[in-house]
């Protein structure tokens, strides 16, 4: 399979460990970043993974930050994408199997190593069982709007990033 | 502080046990009730309790469901919306500080009864951080 991984700086070691667990699996893995420990900005990676499974250049998501919550919200604002925060196996395998979740996240920081690697062999090992297609779809078109600017386009984040090189966002 | 509960049919009990804790514990929290009967499923809930939050009309939220992703799943749909489905003290704090998230979820089937009470406790207890993490937030507001 082809999954999609990305990250923010807070957890870029877990998500190489993920990376390589992946490789070694024999699946494809794009790797949108982040690549090191400068401090960047999660949703720019939860929608670069998003636009991969929305478009089918990715069967499935990873996706992780310090807690999950920030990446996994961002993913899951995109239209097609069913993005899941789990901090277990069992989770793992309900969301796949009755949410059809076609991205897993997890707090890199929150699980250890040892659960983040099962967390996603797990998900990716179940399979959506075909029962709930009633209930995806009504999760699917919970949000009606649509923002086409956010769908695979690079510039998406430059006003806020030109703000964040200004100094306009300190703590 | 007006905190909105909601739940679907696996999450009402843990959602009036909570209920009662916010409320008989004398934390000065006002507890808007949005399923005094079960809501048809976790979607209706967590969809429901969202719009209360993004209008104003309570200020947090917490949502009950059996394994507590579906809500978050679903409402995070919602244009402005942040939930995060907690499960343990620590992400219950940090998405406060961290996410200025508008709710949490939580697992009735995953999380027992005094997990709960502390999660709720680390959710409701801290304010938003602001500074750095305020472009995260305003970058996820683009998003639809």
């Amino acid at each position: 399979m082809i999954i999609a991984l990305g990250n923010d700086h807070i957890v870029t070691d877990t998500k190489i460990k993920i990376s390589e667990m992946l490789k070694a699996m024999g699946h494809k893995v794009i790797d949108v970043g982040t690549y090191d420990h400068t401090r960047t900005h999660y949703p720019i990676y939860g929608l670069r993974v998003a636009n991969l499974v929305r478009d089918g250049k990715a069967d499935y998501g990873v996706v992780l930050c310090g807690t999950g919550v920030g990446i996994s919200t961002a993913a899951d604002k995109n239209q097609g994408v069913r993005a899941a925060l789990v901090a277990d196996t069992t989770v793992a395998k309900y969301a796949k199997e009755h949410l059809n979740a076609n991205v897993i996240s997890f707090g890199g920081a929150v699980v250890g190593e040892h659960l983040a690697e099962e967390i996603v062999k797990t998900f990716l090992a179940a399979d959506y069982l075909g029962e709930d297609d009633d209930l995806v779809k009504k999760i699917d078109a919970v949000e009606s709007k649509d923002n086409p600017e956010q769908h695979d386009n690079p510039h998406f984040y430059d006003h806020e990033m030109k703000l964040w090189d200004e100094g306009f966002y300190h703590d | 502080m007006k905190i909105a509960l909601a739940s679907d049919k696996a999450g009402f009990e843990l959602k009036n046990y909570i209920k009662d804790y916010l409320e008989n514990e004398g934390k000065g929290y006002e507890i808007v009730d949005l399923s005094e009967e079960p809501a048809a499923d976790f979607v209706d809930s967590s969809v429901e309790l969202s719009h209360a939050v993004l209008d104003g009309k309570t200020d947090r939220g917490i949502m009950f469901d059996e394994y507590g992703t579906g809500s978050a799943m679903a409402s995070n749909k919602i244009h402005g919306m942040v939930t995060a489905n907690v499960t343990e003290e620590n992400t219950a704090h940090m998405t406060t500080q961290h996410n200025g998230a508008k709710a949490i979820a939580i697992g009735a089937g995953i999380v027992g009864k005094k997990r709960a009470e502390s999660i709720v406790d680390e959710y409701l207890g801290v304010d938003y951080a602001g500074g750095r993490h305020q472009i995260r937030l305003d970058m996820l507001e683009k998003l639809y």
